[in-house]
């Protein structure tokens, strides 16, 4: 197979597998939080409803697309895919896992490894922004105007914790590929722990953890579409697909922050203590290597279920009160004592 | 009269100049409970002005009340303050006996202090949900109406509905406590209890709650008492005012309680002085269980009473402490078989009038958690 | 302008930090979360406990639950009804039609009593289940059973007529779901009567009737 063969396949194959992570999500986010609030969910299409969200799929294409009458109807139609298509194409530079031998040919599992991954992923994040103030802006609606702006005050203020964070990762280890970071992080540190980022780095972890929920407007960082207060927010006059694309824009979203989480912070596909390629087989271990990823991908992305389900939602000044002078300070010092440490210890 | 507590107000908000946007909340808005409408002034996310819009309700409940008879008005009171009919039903019951100068017997006198705390519990439970659900937590929603999910069983047990309760009837109650009240009463307590505890400990000290409640919409202690304010509003401003204690009716001088009160009167002691009376709830019915043991088993439940009420002419005013406040029935009689003159007191009707003065200066998400806390119930504030 | 008290906050460090509370409300959460997927796996369709599968699993209603009228017969099988019409002065809603008649030639021992209500109409669409013709009935006739499930696709197929009511009983009486005889309630010491001339409490009914038909 030619080279670019392989890059299609792979392009397919993480388009595929990111639409399938967002459409099991919405299935989770709804069967988990019935669970956890002493409820069943539902659990009528398929087996334990599994086919839920290809239902809802199907009831939201054969729904009447509505554009409002004074919306700025080519804003308005660009909204939802600029929010969507970011999600997606971050997942570019995640490395999925380690490489796979087929047919002689050592593939690596990435779509491309990018020197700079880092900052094409904090570039893909602030774009999707555009797709919710677009949105908002668009439909001429006071709480999707609304929606919007807190979106943006949101965004651009947790982009500088979330940079800080990632900025301790680089200094760590000296790069901006997620790949070498993840390569950087097998094997054991200090003796007894994993060599993982979260141990070295569990204050950055904690700021980035948060800059997270608030990147992918997750509760308690909900506040753009707020729908206790702002209705749903900017997609507040959406209908249709247009809004499908939104939902699940955010799931995809979700789905991309778990992947990074776990490639800089908790080592990527490799499992700690064990070092998988060692007893198994070049294929097997690719296909190891991959689930590895998965498990840790999975874990976080109930988490984002788990956390909404429990939390309630902070007030527009009380989240930029937190982003401001609570992450940005801590950033700031963590930055401070990583590049102390690094200078001391190199 | 009651004692207040010293807080120290003063005078803050925004002063209202220039063009502002006019944001319109409801009648059709997720957060609005029921029909209500509020025209807002906002500058960017502050409130400059509110003005609340009522009467989308309306099904003029006190002019139906002249034109039916004494005992057909009752199913009518269930539809005031639905969250807990059964408050409405006794207090309107009791209302039209003191008219006729009736003492129901003690045994009814203790089903009906049973139900109604049950109402209570049921009423404050919904209440300190939705406002968990408003404030984006809606776990302890469902945690919370799980339990007034049996606590309706009871009832539906006991007089034949779950929601329009329309129990009794004017001289007593018409059924003894049903054996599921028996059987359920003593693991009920409990799971109440357990979800009130769980409800806390997602919330209470969980510092986001904290923010977004503490300090919100605080109000004074004697503007709450100028503006009218009586129920778990006005304790949580630090009055302590129950007409349970007060002006006892039934037999709520037989049992102890305690009078829950907050400090500053806003959110957070609001939903903290609900969460502390369905403590007390329970430890009164837990009481009047004791003491309904007490009576013989074919104690009568009824005074008599003539089919056709026709009271002596007269006028009465009775108010009883519902969930949200004082729920008074004012009842002018000409001596014929239906009232000359119905007129309902309802408690949301005096808080809701403050509402701008609750709200001002304050963000549009703590107008959401301010009206959630407050109670409004709309069919009890347009009737 | 407004009066406000002044609120001081304090947090204790637990509470400041923010993520010692959300950790114990995580643990909170967890429990449900593994108690009710354990649960989920049960048999049957009532599998959560507090979850009700409604059409397959149904709560227990109970038997004198308020839902749909019916009109009895008795254990000979004759019409309870008399055609009074108490039920439809004591209805609240005015939502009950009661015409009294008089049973055919031959057809006597049909009816319990010596009239019957030729017609018998019940606007389910007005009705609010409040009970007030159940306890009006001298006859125990009317009573209000258990089905709750009167959701029509025709609004005309709402207004209850007398074949409908006896059709409900006959259903409820198969299904062993009939309403239990109401216990006489223990009453207190007679209230002090009060004599009024029957004369004008005639009047006043033959108008209190006047405006029902009007409504």
């Amino acid at each position: 197979m030619a080279d670019w063969q392989i890059d299609l396949i792979k392009v397919v194959f993480i388009w595929v597998w990111a639409l399938l992570i967002a459409v099991v999500m919405t299935w989770v986010e709804r069967r988990a939080s019935a669970m956890m609030q002493d409820r069943l969910g539902p659990n009528r299409a398929g087996p334990f409803g599994l086919l839920q969200p290809l239902a809802d799929g199907i009831k939201l294409f054969t729904k009447e697309d509505i554009i409002p009458e004074r919306a700025r109807k080519i804003l308005f139609i660009l909204g939802p895919p600029l929010f969507a298509l970011p999600a997606f194409s971050a997942y570019a530079v995640v490395p999925f896992g380690d490489k796979i031998v087929l047919g002689g040919k050592e593939i690596i599992l990435q779509v491309s490894d990018v020197n700079i991954g880092f900052l094409y992923v904090l570039a893909l994040g602030a774009i999707g922004v555009y797709g919710m103030v677009i949105g908002g802006w668009a439909s001429n609606s006071k709480y999707s105007i609304l929606g919007g702006l807190r979106a943006t005050a949101q965004l651009i203020s947790y982009e500088v914790p979330m940079g800080l964070a990632l900025l301790t990762i680089v200094l760590l280890y000296g790069t901006f590929s997620l790949r070498e970071i993840v390569l950087q992080q097998q094997g054991t540190f200090l003796g007894f722990l994993p060599n993982w980022g979260f141990f070295k780095q569990p204050l950055g972890f904690i700021i980035f953890m948060v800059a997270a929920y608030a990147e992918a407007n997750r509760v308690p960082f909900d506040l753009p579409e707020c729908e206790s207060e702002l209705v749903t927010g900017y997609h507040t006059e959406y209908g249709s697909m247009r809004l499908g694309l939104y939902l699940f824009g955010e799931y995809v979203n979700m789905g991309t922050l778990a992947a990074i989480t776990v490639s800089l912070f908790f080592g990527g596909w490799g499992l700690p203590y064990v070092d998988m390629s060692r007893f198994l087989g070049p294929v097997s271990y690719g296909i190891a290597s991959f689930f590895v990823f998965f498990l840790k991908q999975a874990f976080f992305l109930f988490l984002f279920v788990w956390v909404r389900w429990t939390v309630p939602r902070f007030r527009y000044d009380q989240l930029m009160g937190l982003g401001w002078k609570a992450l940005i300070p801590l950033g700031l010092i963590n930055l401070f004592i990583t590049a102390l440490l690094v200078q001391l210890t190199t | 009269m009651a004692k207040q507590l010293e807080t120290i107000c003063i005078t803050t908000g925004p002063v209202e100049v220039g063009d502002y946007v006019t944001l319109n909340i409801g009648p059709i808005h997720p957060a609005m409970h029921g029909t209500l409408r509020v025209i807002t002034k906002t500058d960017g996310e502050t409130i400059v002005s509110a003005k609340p819009e009522i009467g989308y309700l309306h099904r003029g409940v006190e002019k139906l009340g002249e034109n039916l008879t004494y005992s057909q008005f009752l199913p009518i009171t269930d539809r005031l303050n639905y969250c807990s009919a059964i408050c409405n039903n006794v207090a309107y019951e009791m209302a039209v006996e003191k008219l006729l100068g009736l003492q129901v017997p003690p045994k009814a006198q203790l089903i009906r202090m049973i139900m109604m705390e049950l109402a209570r519990i049921a009423d404050h439970q919904v209440c300190v949900g939705i406002l968990g659900v408003d404030l984006g937590a809606l776990t302890p929603f469902f945690y919370l109406i799980i339990q007034r999910e049996e606590i309706y069983e009871i009832f539906e047990w006991h007089h034949g509905a779950r929601l329009t309760n329309s129990m009794g009837a004017i001289g007593g109650v018409e059924a003894d406590l049903p054996e599921r009240f028996h059987e359920k009463w003593p693991k009920l307590r409990d799971t109440i209890r357990k979800a009130n505890d769980e409800t806390d400990k997602l919330l209470t000290h969980n510092r986001i709650w904290m923010d977004r409640t503490i300090g919100v919409n605080a109000f004074c202690a004697d503007d709450a008492l100028n503006w009218g304010f009586t129920g778990p509003m006005l304790r949580a401003c630090g009055v302590k005012r129950d007409l349970r204690k007060e002006e006892p009716y039934l037999m709520y001088d037989e049992v102890n309680f305690e009078i829950p009160t907050g400090k500053h009167g806003d959110v957070f002691d609001r939903y903290m002085v609900r969460m502390l009376e369905m403590e007390e709830s329970v430890k009164i019915i837990d009481q009047a269980y004791a003491l309904y043991k007490e009576l013989p088993e074919d104690a009568p439940l009824m005074k008599k009473v003539p089919k056709i009420i026709k009271p002596p002419e007269g006028q009465i005013y009775h108010a009883i402490e519902s969930p949200n406040g004082e729920l008074g029935f004012f009842i002018k009689s000409d001596g014929s078989d239906k009232p000359y003159r119905i007129k309902i007191r309802p408690p949301c009707y005096m808080v809701y009038q403050a509402f701008e003065d609750l709200v001002k200066g304050e963000m549009i998400s703590d107008l959401i958690a301010c009206l959630s806390s407050l109670n409004v119930i709309a069919g009890e504030l347009d009737r | 302008m407004v009066r406000r008290p002044v609120v001081k906050k304090e947090y204790t460090l637990g509470e400041r930090v923010y993520l010692v509370e959300i950790g114990k409300g995580l643990g909170l959460t967890w429990k449900h979360f593994v108690y009710n997927v354990k649960a989920s796996f049960r048999k049957g369709p009532h599998t959560v406990p507090t979850c009700w599968q409604y059409p397959e699993d149904r709560r227990e209603i109970a038997p004198i639950f308020r839902g749909a009228h019916m009109l009895q017969l008795n254990e000979k099988g004759q019409e309870l009804c008399v055609g009074c019409g108490m039920c439809a002065r004591a209805c609240p809603a005015k939502c009950i039609t009661v015409k009294r008649g008089k049973p055919a030639e031959g057809e006597e021992d049909k009816y319990a009593g010596k009239t019957m209500c030729a017609s018998f109409e019940i606007d389910m669409l007005r009705c609010i289940f409040c009970g007030n013709c159940e306890k009006a009935c001298p006859k125990n006739a009317i009573v209000l059973g258990q089905d709750y499930e009167l959701a029509e696709y025709d609004p005309n197929l709402c207004i209850y007529d007398k074949k409908r009511l006896l059709a409900n009983f006959h259903r409820a009486k198969a299904e062993g779901r009939l309403k239990p005889p109401r216990k006489p309630v223990p009453v207190d010491a007679p209230a002090p009567k009060k004599k009024t001339p029957s004369k004008a409490t005639m009047t006043k009914k033959k108008g209190e009737s006047g405006d029902s038909e009007k409504a």
